[in-house]
């Protein structure tokens, strides 16, 4: 088990240094499509951090009890790992929608979208079977369940920051004049692009 | 046969999967940093897209509407499987830079995408010109971002271990470029001139954003 301080640092690379969406550029899909709005991209933020963590809970059970004791991981990991998460969502999705309306209410349109989001299966594959994505060179050969759960969070926090300030961004851009060929996503995109510039200043932090 | 045409050549232009209709992004920026790796790329793209199109379009009558989406990803998530083995086998250099990336055409949406909208609906010969003509679509705007990002980056462009273009001596080149601002600004770009020409050839259509 790691300190307090390496879980901290570990949150940070992947909430900050690493992070998913400007740095990775995992998960561009819901960035550029639900962030024209700040509520939206909030519902979305929530239900990323709340099915990442869940799924990565269950790919790491299913690597380290399954798949690699039975020695099928290396050739299974890809339709294992989306099967669960598909079903997983499906699950969540069934009981949220009888167990509390209120949190349906706030995530479940979000929630099939996010099936076949490639964060959710980056991260969740990271977390089962680190170091195969690079995603994070401060990981060890393979992380405990709370390593994994922190590193998780910290993926899906810094996923949900980086699409609430783009949101922001987005929503006053509305109102700029912006030349006819360049409006919507084009401009969308220039705005990503200096965003992602403050982010790779990070690079390098803590030796991270 | 000008169906058939017609179909494969909605990919390339005004229904281009990255231009137009913004789907399947994360990969296009990720790997477009090299020539040979957005070929590569755009190859794994094709074969994936064509394949899964064939077995879904001919499967269309047999697969129940209700579980359709988990077995479209079970079908992808197979030639993901065969291009992964394959690719780690022949060409390890290349992967060793994809690597992440060929796993993650199961979740590309350009792929998840076609299956839904086309091949569940329409016959295989049809479904095999969308396939084609959203790989090629696909694959032409990888290499044209790659090769940018990769001229202005680096000041040459590679092919294994030969040089196949090198800019004059006296070129600085920014790496700005090759890093993740570059890709945005060069795609942004990118649209802008993809919708130049769809609206000089007046056929442009408004594409919905990827909601994924």
């Amino acid at each position: 088990m790691s300190s307090v301080g390496q879980l901290a640092l570990l949150f940070i690379g992947a909430a900050l240094i690493n992070n998913i969406l400007l740095t990775r550029f995992i998960g561009l899909c819901p960035f550029f499509g639900v962030s024209s709005n700040m509520e939206t991209s909030i519902g979305m933020s929530l239900s990323v951090i709340f099915v990442m963590v869940m799924a990565s809970t269950a790919t790491w059970v299913a690597w380290e009890f399954i798949l690699a004791p039975l020695g099928v991981g290396e050739f299974l990991y890809i339709p294992a790992f989306i099967l669960i998460i598909a079903s997983l969502v499906q699950f969540v999705e069934m009981y949220l929608r009888k167990a509390s309306p209120v949190l349906y209410r706030a995530m479940g349109i979000y929630l099939p979208l996010i099936t076949t989001n490639c964060a959710v299966l980056a991260t969740a594959t990271e977390a089962a079977k680190p170091g195969f994505f690079k995603m994070n060179i401060a990981l060890g050969a393979s992380l405990g369940l709370g390593e994994a759960l922190v590193y998780t969070l910290g993926v899906s926090v810094g996923f949900g920051f980086a699409l609430i300030t783009f949101a922001a961004l987005r929503e006053r851009l509305e109102l700029a004049p912006v030349s006819r060929l360049m409006k919507g996503t084009p401009i969308a995109f220039i705005t990503a692009g200096l965003l992602s510039l403050a982010y790779v200043g990070m690079s390098g932090w803590f030796g991270l | 046969m000008s169906e058939w045409f017609r179909v494969f050549r909605q990919g390339l232009g005004i229904e281009n999967p990255l231009t137009v209709l913004m789907i399947g992004l994360c990969a296009t920026l990720a790997v477009s940093t090299q020539f040979q790796n957005a070929l590569f790329m755009g190859l794994a793209v094709i074969f994936v897209l064509v394949m899964s199109n064939v077995l879904i379009s001919v499967f269309r009558k047999a697969i129940p509407s209700e579980v359709r989406i988990p077995i479209f990803i079970v079908v992808i998530a197979s030639f993901v499987t065969i291009v992964d083995l394959v690719m780690k086998a022949f060409v390890p250099s290349v992967y060793g830079v994809l690597g992440i990336w060929i796993p993650l055409i199961v979740v590309n949406c350009v792929i998840l995408g076609r299956a839904e909208a086309f091949a569940y609906h329409n016959e295989v010969g049809l479904s095999i010109a969308d396939g084609l003509g959203m790989g090629i679509g696909y694959s032409t705007v990888i290499v044209l971002l790659a090769v940018i990002r990769e001229l202005l980056g680096t000041g040459k462009i590679i092919w294994f271990d030969s040089t196949l273009i090198s800019l004059p001596a006296g070129y600085a080149p920014p790496s700005l470029f090759l890093l993740f601002p570059g890709a945005f600004l060069v795609f942004a770009f990118m649209i802008v001139g993809a919708r130049w020409i769809n609206e000089r050839t007046e056929a442009r259509k408004e594409g919905p954003a990827c909601r994924v």
